[in-house]
């Protein structure tokens, strides 16, 4: 079968699985189950392990265990400690080891979740969340008792995806304090939460959220087999996740949206899409995702929609001045001279005496050392941050003109480029323009407008072959929904938007009752002061 | 067997490269082009004499970029003149001198020398229509001297003296309406259509020595401008003579090419004929109707327009409907005297630049198919008689119902 020749070349045996032992039952002798234990996670210093005595509970000796910084200490304190030390504790019956057990599970512990196993991984597993783990002398049988409390930031203010008016909390590393936020947005039975754990090594906790009745059937059963899928040992970010089980490998184009917000999670929830939110990180994922999402901020919703419209217009021509830019300046002036106004070709021509690079090479070293600046930006202490800005701004962009290495319409036009490269909301989609930018640049200079033009034509036919979970990458213009177009290049009234956009969903639903548009109903309409009403009017 | 399918692939991938090497060949870097701005053709010894005035980029203040920095004292264009037994030869000889690849795509005008146009111009046509870069849409003037000299000539207010002298003639059809502008294209096509007769406007020095020298464009009034001059009359492909400024604007009646005009006529045409008040057209029409009788044709013109009194001299009381009929009756005199004027010189010289055998194909095929194969049209032409019927309004006299000499002798 040709299917299988690429897997058999691999070799057999994989590391990951090699290194997952086989299942430990718990052996009746807690010192065996505590040296099990002690073999299997080390002897570190935040591993506390306590042993226990109490007549009036039971005969034998129990055990608990947890680490520290990843539980509450007051809580192991007060719901586990407390109670099993107590000696006013009636045991049960006999005092056997079982009832005891029963006991302290069904009696004792103070605690929202009591877990039971009696295989060693999951229970180390319980640990590693913050779970106290109680193992009884002569039970071959244990209990986790859910006392996880660990340090974690407060919620701030996203920084990506800042915005004027909205919401100002942002998703926190917290996968539990993640999947509140959107369960306090979203007060309905049918917001469903799946979780998963992926990676051999790093356990992370990945929680897909939809609304059950909205998401598709079909895409959901999809994310589910690929998140299953996931064989590996780390995932340390949600762009683990992401490349994981995205379409369409071979694309600069982001098939999957990731967002800071929790407003704009709800939002995207709300039409169908599906979230995963992943344990450490504060960007949540949002799939499926079309081109046009990328270009809508959530801040859309929340200002009027004209400004909104306009705002999402200049988006999209941003988009394009920061792909075409600086292929267009290139182009023009090495091939299509003759498309230029005269004075500003004579301008032009002033500014390129006596520079000695040719403009393709005059772009590309302006953009890479754009490039440079922003990385730099991005990584530098927040201190010495002024710096960067001087030493872009003055040696960069006055000096080099000044010194006739490059013209000063290459520095407007690479600084025009870069700023309608920010005003793209999505980091995603900005990120790939960045590399498209370059390949355009190449072509620009190597084939004109021409070569401009035939390079967007293969941009365009692979967007349009591009699919995000089934769902076609450019839709709904293209297969074209007019219908549905009124939230992809303006914002129409949010009483005019009564359904929901088709492409994510199995079936089409309604968002809200139509005809809520505002006006003034027949009775309530004031008299105006200025012109009094008739009063034959008012009598008949 | 895996081997050679990767080799096929590779193999055919080699093609797609192609595109990428063969795109570079005809990349021009900026500062390699000689900008052109105008031309000029004149016949000299036998031999086309272009000259070209070539655009000095850094001579702009807008030009801080580069090493060369902004100097004004270098002229803003430099000229220089080649020969040649063609008219591409001459250019290629270009080379020879200039460091600079011409570049003709943002020629805004072309002069051409009388004694070229005595010679003819179609080849010149031809070389415009056929090369690349060159453009149609070139202004084109004639000028009465060397032609080369006019390119010489510094502007004041302009950097780019073609850009200039475009912008004169388009001002000047626009506000004036003597001469209309006339484009590359235009020239060929009236020479190609059945009056095969065109126009151009000349173009000259008013002072006797060329200005050429940044330095003398230091004082406000310059001894020697550029100015429109008269309307030269092509026919065939030869220069046939000049129509005065006077005349050139009657045609301008009689081909329907007014835009807005200025006029100046007698106010009360029964107490004096002298000139004393001036009238704006701002809009006018011209239908040309032929009609045939039975030997010869006979042109209906009818002018129709509306404009604003601007300028009274004499007493007159404005609400008096009479006094503006008789305004405009003396407004319609002054027209009628201009198309006339016009038409005695038009066909003196025998050129029908005023395109009325366009109408007359037009209108009746089939006589016309006749008059081309009898070669008669230059006989018709001279007998040919013209109708013209001038119906003007003055639509608005502006603040005042009197004029101000007649408040002040109350």
């Amino acid at each position: 079968m040709p299917h299988n020749r690429k897997k058999s070349r691999r070799p057999s045996q994989d590391p990951i699985e090699a290194s997952v032992p086989a299942p430990f039952l718990l052996e009746p002798s807690l010192a065996a189950n505590l040296d099990e234990i002690s073999r299997r996670i080390g002897d570190s210093p935040d591993i506390v392990i306590r042993h226990l005595r109490n007549e009036a509970l039971a005969p034998l000796a129990l055990a608990f265990i947890y680490i520290d910084g990843l539980v509450n200490a007051d809580a192991v304190n007060q719901t586990v400690l407390q109670p099993l030390m107590d000696k006013e504790t009636q045991g049960g019956e006999g005092h056997s080891a079982e009832t005891a057990f029963r006991q302290v599970k069904d009696h004792l512990l103070p605690v929202g979740s009591v877990k039971e196993s009696t295989t060693l991984e999951v229970l180390l597993n319980l640990l590693f969340e913050g779970y106290t783990l109680i193992l009884f002398e002569g039970l071959q049988a244990a209990l986790a008792a859910d006392t996880a409390g660990w340090e974690k930031r407060s919620i701030n203010e996203p920084t990506s995806q800042g915005v004027i008016r909205g919401p100002k909390e942002g998703f926190t590393e917290n996968l539990r304090t993640g999947t509140a936020m959107l369960r306090r947005r979203l007060k309905t039975p049918d917001l469903r939460i799946e979780e998963y754990r992926i990676g051999q090594r790093t356990g992370t906790g990945i929680a897909l959220i939809y609304l059950k009745g909205l998401a598709s059937e079909q895409v959901l059963a999809e994310i589910r087999r690929r998140l299953e899928a996931i064989n590996t040992d780390a995932i340390l970010e949600s762009n683990y996740i992401e490349e994981f089980i995205q379409d369409g490998g071979l694309t600069p184009f982001p098939t999957i949206q990731n967002t800071e917000r929790p407003d704009a999670m709800a939002g995207g929830i709300l039409e169908g899409q599906i979230g995963i939110i992943i344990d450490g990180t504060p960007f949540a994922l949002l799939a499926p995702s079309t081109f046009f999402n990328f270009f809508q901020s959530s801040e859309d919703y929340y200002q009027r929609y004209d400004i909104s419209s306009f705002l999402r217009l200049i988006r999209y021509s941003a988009f394009f001045v920061s792909m075409l830019l600086p292929a267009l300046y290139i182009a023009v002036t090495t091939f299509h001279q003759e498309m230029l106004p005269t004075t500003l070709l004579i301008s032009l021509a002033a500014q390129r005496e006596g520079v000695p690079l040719p403009a393709f090479a005059e772009a590309l070293l302006m953009e890479l050392t754009f490039d440079v600046l922003r990385e730099a930006g991005v990584r530098m202490p927040r201190t010495i941050g002024p710096a960067i800005s001087i030493v872009g701004a003055l040696v960069l962009g006055q000096a080099a003109v000044s010194a006739g290495l490059v013209s000063a319409a290459m520095v407007i036009v690479v600084s025009f480029t870069a700023i309608s490269n920010f005003v793209i909301p999505s980091l995603a989609i900005a990120n790939s323009i960045r590399l498209i930018r370059f390949v355009m640049m190449i072509i620009a200079a190597t084939l004109g407008l021409f070569g401009i033009m035939s390079f967007l034509m293969v941009l365009l036919i692979h967007m349009a072959g591009l699919r995000s979970f089934g769902v076609p990458y450019l839709s709904p213009v293209a297969p074209m929904v007019p219908r549905y177009l009124k939230d992809i290049f303006i914002r129409v009234p949010l009483w005019n938007m009564n359904m929901r956009p088709k492409t994510y969903l199995g079936k089409e639903t309604r968002r809200q009752t139509p005809d809520q548009k505002p006006q003034p109903s027949e009775g309530t309409e004031l008299p105006s002061p200025a012109q009094p009403q008739p009063q034959g009017e008012g009598s008949a | 067997m895996n081997t050679p399918r990767r080799l096929l692939r590779l193999l055919l991938c080699l093609p797609l490269l192609a595109p990428l090497l063969s795109g570079c060949w005809d990349d021009r870097e900026l500062n390699e082009l000689g900008i052109t701005s105008g031309s000029a053709y004149d016949w000299e010894d036998n031999q086309w004499k272009a000259t070209y005035q070539v655009i000095n980029p850094s001579s702009g203040s807008s030009g801080m970029g580069g090493s060369g920095g902004g100097s004004t004292s270098s002229p803003p264009f430099l000229t220089f003149t080649v020969k040649g037994k063609t008219i591409m030869e001459a250019i290629e000889r270009t080379n020879l001198t200039s460091t600079r690849e011409m570049f003709f795509s943002h020629s805004r005008i072309t002069v051409i020398g009388k004694s070229l146009a005595m010679h003819g111009i179609n080849q010149l046509i031809d070389m415009f229509l056929r090369k690349q870069d060159a453009r149609e849409t070139v202004f084109v003037f004639l000028s009465e001297g060397d032609a080369g000299n006019i390119l010489d000539q510094l502007m004041q207010m302009t950097k780019n003296q073609g850009a200039g002298i475009q912008l004169m003639i388009e001002q000047e059809s626009k506000l004036l309406s003597y001469y209309p502008g006339i484009r590359l294209y235009e020239l060929a096509m009236a020479l190609s259509s059945e009056s095969r007769s065109a126009v151009l406007p000349e173009i000259l020095l008013t002072g006797p020595q060329t200005m050429d020298e940044t330095s003398e464009i230091g004082v406000t009034d310059l001894p020697s401008r550029l100015a429109l001059g008269r309307l030269g009359v092509i026919k065939g492909d030869t220069f046939a003579g000049w129509l005065s400024q006077q005349q050139a604007f009657g045609l301008s009646f009689l081909t329907d090419t007014v835009d807005s005009a200025t006029i100046a006529f007698a106010s009360r045409p029964s107490v004096s004929d002298k000139l004393d008040a001036s009238f704006i057209l701002q809009n006018s029409t011209t239908t040309v109707r032929p009609v045939w009788a039975k030997d010869h044709y006979v042109i209906d013109v009818d002018v129709e327009g509306a404009g604003v009194l601007t300028e009274l001299g004499s007493v007159m009381d404005l609400n008096d409907r009479k006094a503006i009929r008789e305004m405009e009756e003396s407004l319609e005199q002054r027209v009628l005297e201009l198309m006339k004027g016009s038409w005695a010189e038009v066909k003196s010289l025998g050129a029908d630049v005023t395109g009325f055998a366009v109408r007359i194909h037009r209108s009746d095929p089939k006589r016309w198919k006749q008059i081309e194969q009898e070669k008669s049209w230059d006989r018709l032409f001279q007998e040919l008689e013209i109708r013209p019927h001038v119906s003007l309004k003055i639509e608005r006299t502006g603040l005042s119902n009197k004029s101000f000499k007649s408040v002040q002798q109350e």
